[in-house]
């Protein structure tokens, strides 16, 4: 597809005998925030790299506006704004001077945005960047992947040393960002309470593959735990389709469900002569569920 | 104007949907008052703006709200009553199925909870 921001087909990375991304497909689209999920060693900086061409893929391909990412040409990487996980800033200089070495590979670089956000996240200009704490090196490095008002923006676990504060301002930020709607951004995170913020699709890592990809909003609709009560013999009885987990005790059973479709709630009643109560699931459970 | 919890296994755009049906169903939201735009209310909450905008085309389309070229959203114009009575008595369906439910848990006779329920309507 032409307007495709990135696209990823059979995508595989091996590192020696293990196999870290296997065999993903995917598409982002303008205006899309896709919240990045996987537990420690799923996978998730490894197809940010391959995404921006970081490291070649093993097989399969990806491609960014329609380049492949191995071979972006400037004014294409231009428009992508990247935030690793380890900074990349160099710490002899002051944060201005970083700023303005940056501001100058840029043709399109918003100095009014960035002034008025170092005002706003009280970052100190003058300050060397050899004395900045680990949080004001991650502002810093955001204030660079935002200044070239980026129409691609990656961000890998852009938050883990700022404080909740600062973590706010940095989402408020995120959603001023993505609000036009021409723009995709792709966030890893452990914090999963900004990513059902923040994100309108989710994507979930696992053994390097995507074990979800998907709106939030299905994925919440779809993972229900059902809290089922009856006769100790009905309750034995019950047969969940779709159950991932299923505890039971006597007259009494938890199931957490998978493709859960409302009309099953009636469905079970009428069957079983049980009551079942739906519950509905928060993005951090859904993902502890799937991990279990 | 709204109270939303992204962390609630409701999602966002329900939470929205939902509130903004109870506050025109009860004239808290009267005929012509204008609604938050799409982007003050996904920045004032931080949550993604296309939750946001999806829940207004979702009212749009029930005919609640109405989209204004250039200007904020804004209730529609019509009779209190129009809300039918299928659509409020749905709306209040959950909480009607948890109280049932809580009630068959205390074993509580049909009886006991109409009673109950009845005290508390002449309150």
């Amino acid at each position: 597809m032409a307007d495709a921001t990135v696209q990823g087909s059979h995508l595989s990375k091996s590192f020696g005998e293990r196999r870290v991304i296997d065999d993903l497909s995917f598409e982002v689209a303008p205006g899309e925030v896709i919240g990045l999920l996987g537990k420690n060693g799923a996978g998730k900086t490894t197809l940010l790299e391959l995404m921006l061409g970081f490291t070649p893929p093993t097989s399969g391909t990806v491609s960014v506006f329609g380049h492949p990412s191995q071979r972006l040409p400037g004014p294409v990487k231009s428009r992508v704004g990247f935030v690793p996980q380890q900074d990349e800033l160099l710490d002899q200089l002051t944060v201005a001077d970083q700023l303005r070495v940056i501001e100058s590979f840029y043709a399109h670089w918003d100095a009014e945005l960035i002034e008025r956000l170092c005002r706003e996240w009280n970052v100190n200009t003058a300050a060397r960047i050899k004395n900045l704490s680990v949080g004001e090196r991650q502002k810093l490095s955001i204030l660079l992947a935002f200044g070239q008002r980026p129409h691609l923006l990656v961000l890998d676990e852009p938050v883990a040393s700022l404080d909740p504060l600062a973590r706010r301002q940095f989402l408020e930020q995120l959603v001023e960002i993505s609000a036009d709607g021409e723009r995709a951004v792709i966030f890893s995170s452990h914090i999963v309470s900004d990513i059902e913020r923040l994100a309108n699709r989710i994507w979930i890592l696992k053994n390097g593959r995507l074990d979800w990809q998907g709106d939030l909003d299905s994925l919440k609709d779809s993972i229900v735990r059902l809290h089922i009560r009856g006769a100790a013999e009905a309750v034995a009885g019950v047969e969940v389709p779709g159950a991932i987990s299923l505890r039971r005790e006597a007259g009494f059973a938890t199931a957490v469900v998978r493709g859960w479709k409302p009309e099953l709630q009636h469905s079970l009643r009428a069957v079983h002569a049980v009551t079942v109560e739906v519950e509905s699931l928060g993005l951090e459970e859904i993902f502890l569920e799937l991990h279990r | 104007m709204f109270v939303l919890k992204p962390q609630s296994g409701i999602p966002i755009y329900r939470q929205l949907l939902d509130q903004v049906r109870r506050m025109v169903a009860s004239g808290q939201l009267a005929p012509g008052a204008e609604l938050p735009s799409v982007r003050e209310l996904a920045i004032q909450h931080a949550v993604n703006p296309m939750t946001v905008s999806k829940a207004y085309s979702l009212l749009e389309a029930e005919g609640l709200l109405e989209r204004n070229r250039g200007r904020p959203m804004t209730v529609a114009n019509r009779p209190k009553n129009a809300t039918q009575l299928s659509r409020r008595l749905q709306q209040i369906q959950p909480l009607v199925e948890q109280t049932v439910l809580a009630a068959k848990q205390l074993e509580l006779s049909e009886a006991d909870l109409l009673k109950a329920i009845r005290e508390n309507w002449e309150e």
